[in-house]
């Protein structure tokens, strides 16, 4: 039953790819729809597969194909890898569904079939790489990932910025596996197979070594800071829909990864829990605190993805901790805080990118201070919009809520911990975590007040129309889930046997529920409710424009005053005046520039060290032909006087 | 059943007594400037006044202005019942959870804050944006505070501290001090006043709160007022109930809830009276000024929490 459910879905998505693939030139919207379809159709195969043994935790394996004795594309699904797989696939299927009507707007015909086959070949890399038993399957499908997100990435491969951030994203991909690659072979080393299980005692150094390789080449892909300088390049250049997919999905699969190794294969030490936990509050306050001065609407939600991925590592982190004193109840839990979010993110930042591309479709523009008033012409995507801003923002009964709750109530716990230092640490760490958190609700107070609210910011936002409703359906399915996941958490932890210390939000739920019935009653009765429509007051001023409306910049200018030190901005100021009394101006210029810390100060030492050692190198081949017969002579000495120490 | 019944008492008690506190403020303020100031049931009037007058909405604004005065007012009535007053029931899901408490404020505030910026005013956006900075700047105060309180008392749970407070007598003991230092401080910003806010003001240089309820009129301003006192109510009884609970009950009857209603009261309307005290002797501070005096209620928390965890 279980191997029909895999092998099905397998079949599919292959079959769409293909399909796609052969008929690129050709395929009309009706076979790009009916490839939706299908792929929509196998995500639901995998949902059932998934949730089948995330509910019952069993176990499934199978071994597809044998290449060699050791290299296999074998599977094997546990509980853990069922739960992303039942994240890929849930979020997956709803982005199908949104495609069917957003895949439309964008590209010629080709380019828009191709697009379909790589969502196929990227979601199917996806979960196989979930399921893989050992690092080479593994490691086979994350660069199968790595490359058809790349290819979508170039999508508009006419814009000199997209090429850019195509690039940049090629390499630390690229540098990311990389890392693993050696990390898999440190520990091929040590126990001679690739099989992805516990490895025995090994050294102290290569522990070390493996476990921060391990930590980089997921870093990365995750887009932990300072690993994260991909994330806004590569998703202000993607489409939406495929937005949706990195981000909700691609980079819990290096969590995915990360959570696989610590539990699983190695022994976790200390300090490994105290540097995730210092990586994951970093990434979050920086994450979060560079969207606030974001006004591309993508870069500020991949941005927010930092910050989550931060919350999640926090998660993981405090699990560690725990762990290894002892307290298994709170490594638990923090471990099932890290794990919930990871699927809480990838619904509400889904949900958020694919509103958002409807909304990017309707106005053309990704500035939100272009936007504006959008509430009033696109209501049902802006309440969806809402709703997953009051996840992120987690704002109880909704789910971001619960698996933050269930941090606060880890963090609250630490004083259990015997070291002094580390109890202050997690102290201080819970106050920035909570300074996070509260940062996130302003930063999309900012978002969605800006997009949505108030009156249009420019002629496209005014001329804005609803979308289709398949780019209604979609989101609206992750809306529903986020919301139920947020009230019944508590019974669904419970149904599954895990009694943890968080509240029953079905309780509140219903308080709010007959709170609210009774209000309405009691303003129904005693009220008057009589209204009328008059302009906003402005002080007198006869009409009012869009050019009065508080802006984005306006909006988050305390914060980045407060908190300028970070952002290092440099403002620049330069007066003319008429006259020698310097009282009548003239003209002037004034600049702001925010200092890009991690690119000026980390990836460009690098890349130009890499530039100038290439160069020299490349300077020794700019000789005539006796130097090179030298360096063939100096080549071959050297190789014999080192085959003579080795052998 | 029995929760209901406290649900009940406890919400209608708050909801009856909050005008009254701010009443008395303003009393305590106009009496510092040589005033006569408003009469102490003043505030009844005006919501009263208010519920029988039209709503006039502006042109620009859409859904979020309509639902935001029940979703305040809801959401801090939830809120409420976290906070025991008339006496302190037995544990039901999840209510007293103080994470939970807190983040049912920051739902109202969030909601708020997006209808600022609905009418399209320059006022309500700037209002939005202070609000939305103030509160975030405050948040890790609130919460070391709180994690403060947790480790004194050994629980998260608002009816388990309250419980404890009421069993021992904390007041004597300096970290609860301490606490309460910071928690007046919370007080003053969660309830915009002076020097964070000046809630009488409607300039734009001063404006924080109000500037985000210039668009409200009728009944839904006095939703908007309602609320704002509730949860000035309620983050007073926190105070209230860890420095000096004597008075309040864990065993219900007619007598021990009367008596606590009463002792409630009284203590409420000192707290009252010092709040609109330390309000006139203050000017309003820059808003920039303002993370220094976060700044000091972080480090009386948090020197609470290193004083208990290196005892």
């Amino acid at each position: 039953m279980m191997n029909l459910l895999f092998i099905c879905g397998l079949c599919v998505f292959f079959g769409a790819t293909i399909f796609q693939i052969v008929l690129a030139a050709k395929a009309s919207a009706m076979a790009r729809r009916f490839s939706l379809w299908a792929m929509l159709g196998a995500n639901l195969l995998f949902l059932l597969f998934s949730l089948n043994i995330v509910l019952r935790d069993s176990t499934f394996s199978v071994n597809l194909y044998q290449l060699t004795d050791i290299l296999h594309f074998s599977f094997f699904v546990d509980r853990l890898a069922a739960f992303f797989m039942m994240i890929i696939s849930l979020v997956s299927a709803t982005a199908c569904l949104y495609s069917l009507g957003y895949i439309e707007h964008h590209g010629s015909n080709t380019d828009k079939n191709f697009l379909v086959a790589m969502m196929s070949l990227f979601i199917i890399a996806m979960l196989l790489l979930v399921a893989s038993d050992n690092t080479f399957s593994l490691l086979f499908f994350w660069e199968i990932m790595s490359i058809t997100s790349f290819f979508m990435v170039m999508f508009e491969r006419e814009k000199a910025d997209t090429r850019k951030s195509a690039l940049f994203y090629f390499v630390m991909t690229q540098m990311s596996t990389t890392f693993l690659m050696f990390s898999f072979i440190a520990i091929y080393h040590v126990t001679g197979s690739f099989d992805i299980t516990a490895i025995p005692v090994v050294s102290p150094f290569l522990k070390a070594v493996i476990f921060l390789s391990l930590f980089i080449g997921f870093g990365i892909k995750a887009g932990v800071m300072p690993f994260h300088k991909w994330l806004p390049y590569a998703h202000s250049a993607v489409p939406s829909n495929i937005s949706a997919l990195m981000s909700g999905v691609m980079i819990k699969v290096a969590i995915y990864g990360l959570i696989r190794y610590l539990v699983f294969v190695l022994t976790p030490d200390r300090w490994w829990g105290v540097m995730i936990l210092v990586f994951g509050t970093f990434s979050a306050l920086l994450g979060v605190i560079y969207a606030l001065k974001e006004h591309d609407i993508k870069k500020l939600l991949a941005y927010h993805s930092i910050e989550n991925i931060g919350i999640i590592l926090i998660g993981i982190g405090l699990y560690l901790i725990f762990q290894s004193y002892g307290f298994t109840d709170l490594a638990l839990l923090a471990l099932i805080a890290g794990l919930f979010h990871s699927l809480n993110h990838a619904l509400f930042k889904s949900l958020l990118f694919l509103t958002t591309g409807s909304v990017v479709n309707a106005t053309g523009t990704r500035n939100i201070e272009k936007m504006g008033g959008l509430m009033k012409v696109m209501p049902y995507t802006g309440f969806l919009f809402l709703i997953g801003s009051v996840s992120i923002a987690a704002l109880p009964p909704f789910n971001g809520f619960v698996s933050e709750l269930m941090i606060f109530q880890a963090f609250l716990q630490s004083f259990v911990i015997g070291n002094p230092f580390l109890k202050i640490l997690l102290f201080f760490g819970l106050s920035l975590f909570a300074l996070t958190s509260a940062l996130a609700a302003a930063c999309f107070v900012k978002a969605f007040g800006v997009i949505f609210l108030a009156t249009p910011r420019s002629e496209e936002a005014r001329k804005a129309k609803e979308v289709s409703p398949s780019m209604i359906i979609g989101p609206a399915i992750l809306a529903v889930v986020c919301l139920a996941l947020g009230i019944f958490s508590f019974q669904i932890f419970t149904s599954q046997g895990f009694t943890l210390p968080i509240p029953n939000l079905m309780f509140i739920g219903v308080a709010l529920v007959v709170t609210l019935g009774l209000v309405w009653l009691f303003m129904r009765l005693v009220s008057n409710r009589a209204t009328r429509k008059s302009e906003t007051w402005g002080c007198g001023i006869t009409s009012q424009d869009s050019q009065m409306e508080y802006t984005a910049s306006g909006f988050s200018e305390p914060i980045l005053t407060i908190f300028r030190p970070i952002y290092r901005t440099r403002k620049k100021v330069e007066r003319n005046f008429s006259d020698n009394g310097k009282s009548i101006f003239k003209d002037g210029i004034a600049e702001i520039q925010t200092f890009k810390l991690f690119e000026e100060r980390i990836y460009l030492p690098i890349a130009n060290f890499v530039q100038r050692l290439s160069n020299t190198i490349s300077n020794l081949h700019d000789v005539d032909l006796d130097t090179y017969i030298l360096y063939s002579f100096a080549a071959i000495v050297i190789l014999i006087l080192a085959a003579g120490w080795f052998i | 059943m029995s929760f209901i019944i406290y649900a009940l008492l406890n919400t209608t008690f708050v909801i009856l007594i909050s005008p009254l506190f701010v009443s008395l403020i303003k009393k305590v303020k106009a009496y510092t400037q040589g005033r006569q100031g408003p009469p102490l049931l003043q505030t009844y009037y005006s919501l009263l006044k208010l519920l029988k007058k039209e709503t006039v909405y502006s042109d620009n604004t859409s859904l979020i202005i309509r639902i935001t005065p029940y979703i305040n007012i809801v959401c801090v009535i939830v809120a409420s019942l976290s906070v025991p007053i008339v006496y302190i029931p037995g544990m039901v899901g999840g209510f007293g959870n103080i994470i939970l408490f807190l983040y049912l404020l920051v739902f109202a505030k969030f909601f708020m804050a997006l209808a600022g910026l609905d009418a399209g005013s320059a006022f309500g956006g700037m209002g939005s944006s202070r609000e939305m900075t103030v509160s975030a700047v405050i948040e890790p105060v609130i919460i070391i505070v709180f994690a403060a309180l947790g480790l004194l008392l050994k629980t998260t749970n608002l009816y388990e501290m309250f419980r404890t407070s009421l069993q021992s007598s904390l007041f004597i003991n300096p970290s609860t001090l301490l606490i309460s230092l910071s928690l007046f401080i919370i007080l003053i910003v969660e309830t915009a006043r002076i020097p964070v806010d000046n809630p009488e003001t409607h300039l734009e240089l001063t404006m924080i709160h109000e500037a985000m309820i210039l668009e409200y009129s009728g009944p839904n301003l006095a939703l908007m007022e309602m609320s704002h006192a509730v949860k000035q109510t309620i983050l007073m009884a926190v105070l209230i109930n860890i420095l000096i609970p004597w008075g309040l009950t864990s065993a219900p009857s007619v007598l021990t809830v009367s008596i606590s209603i009463i002792t409630f009261i009284a203590k409420g309307a000192i707290l009252a009276i010092a709040v609109g005290v330390f309000e006139s002797m203050f000017a309003k501070s820059r808003l920039f000024r303002l993370p220094n005096l976060f700044m000091l209620a972080f480090f009386f928390s948090f020197s609470t929490i290193l004083f208990e965890l290196l005892k």
